[in-house]
């Protein structure tokens, strides 16, 4: 990984159908720290914020890792909003699965 | 022979040791349902991580997150891991044992993690340079640890394994050698489209900066890891004790029972004797 310079272009993932809810396609999130999940299963949505500002999440989102900075995480879910304060977390998107491993 | 009613009094006292100890194995019992489900628990999360990790890490040596400008102190840290307080078995001893043979003065600077651990490294006449309570709550900030640890060129780290109920084992292992060994991937052709590379990945803010704070993390998560095992270990060690105390409490009251029916026995025999004695001179006394 060292030796290979930084590309612009990313590869494309082959397109996959998302799981849907309602219609709306959703991935699916886990929110975890050693030993307290805050959040596991579906949601149309993630917001976060690292150090180049807030973004979020969607489905079919590239594979993505990143450090989130301190934040409220906001997931809509199909059953509401849910917010979970964050000190210090990675993040890792793949696959349509989203991975915030809080508190590394 | 001691009179009957000092030996009741002593098997009464002994029967309370056994329900203090039983009180103290259940406990224990029930302090390693719950700690080994957290360290399994953990152990997933860690595995994810470690498994991001190896795959994205630039350097093979690991320098514990200082950068080229930084001059270490050239001597090796030793850290132990120890439990709080006593009632944890002879754990902390053999450790301490352990960090003795080891120890040189010239070479070596001791951070305690554990009160228990402190006092016995002082009644073997080491000086600890830096201590720090072990913690009691789930999440253990081990900040203030790493902040130490990357001014030493070393770091060597002793805890205790969990095997199992009846056995744990001190083990001791350099910090940088643990992380390289765990960070290591057997055989890069084997991780195939997991590859985290930055063709198939978005990186942010960079992958340099990226794989920069999981070596921190990496090395936070190692410490946190070592601090989980080593309280599973700590509360086997204390049931294994608890247990080992309550079945010498059950023998000593078993033969103290014993030996006040004997006495007690003793004692009517000698009643009985001095009766019939008593009797046979009446009797004689009677003819007369």
């Amino acid at each position: 990984m060292a030796d290979e310079k930084p590309q612009v272009e990313v590869a494309t993932e082959p397109e996959q159908a998302a799981p849907k809810h309602s219609g709306k396609p959703t991935v699916a999130i886990k929110v975890y720290a050693p030993f307290k999940i805050y959040y596991e299963g579906e949601g149309y949505s993630l917001s976060a914020v690292n150090a180049t500002g807030p973004f979020d999440i969607l489905p079919h989102h590239h594979n993505f890792l990143c450090m989130l900075v301190p934040c409220n995480l906001k997931i809509q879910t199909p059953d509401g909003e849910k917010i979970i304060k964050i000190h210090r977390a990675l993040m890792h998107v793949k696959a349509d699965s989203i991975t915030v491993f809080v508190d590394v | 022979m001691r009179r009957p009613l000092e030996i009741k009094a002593e098997e009464a006292s002994v029967r309370s040791v056994v329900s203090l100890t039983s009180a103290l194995e259940t406990l224990s019992s029930m302090q390693i349902a719950k700690t080994k489900n957290k360290v399994l628990i953990s152990n997933q999360f860690f595995d994810e991580v470690w498994n991001i990790y190896k795959q994205i890490r630039v350097d093979v040596f690991f320098n514990f997150g200082r950068t080229i400008d930084e001059t270490p102190i050239n001597k090796e840290l030793l850290i132990l891991i120890t439990a709080k307080g006593g009632l944890s078995g002879d754990i902390d001893n053999r450790l301490i044992r352990k960090v003795v043979e080891h120890y040189d003065e010239a070479k070596n600077d001791v951070l305690v993690i554990g009160h228990h651990g402190a006092l016995k490294l002082k009644q073997s006449h080491i000086d600890h340079t830096y201590y720090f309570d072990l913690p009691e709550h789930d999440y253990v900030n081990v900040d203030p640890l790493m902040d130490i640890i990357r001014q030493y060129t070393k770091s060597r780290i002793y805890y205790q394994n969990y095997i199992s109920l009846s056995q744990q084992e001190i083990k001791d292992v350099d910090l940088s050698d643990v992380v390289s060994s765990k960070g290591r991937v057997a055989d890069l052709s084997t991780l195939g489209d997991d590859m985290v590379t930055e063709k198939t990945y978005i990186f942010e803010p960079n992958s340099y900066a990226v794989a920069a704070y999981l070596e921190n993390s990496i090395l936070r998560l190692t410490i946190s890891q070592f601090i989980y095992d080593s309280r599973l270990a700590q509360v086997a060690s204390r049931f294994k004790a608890m247990s080992a105390a309550k079945e010498r409490s059950i023998t000593n009251a078993t033969e103290l029972h014993t030996e006040y029916n004997r006495a007690k026995r003793s004692q009517v025999d000698t009643r009985l004797k001095e009766s019939m004695a008593g009797l046979k001179k009446l009797r004689a006394g009677g003819a007369e």
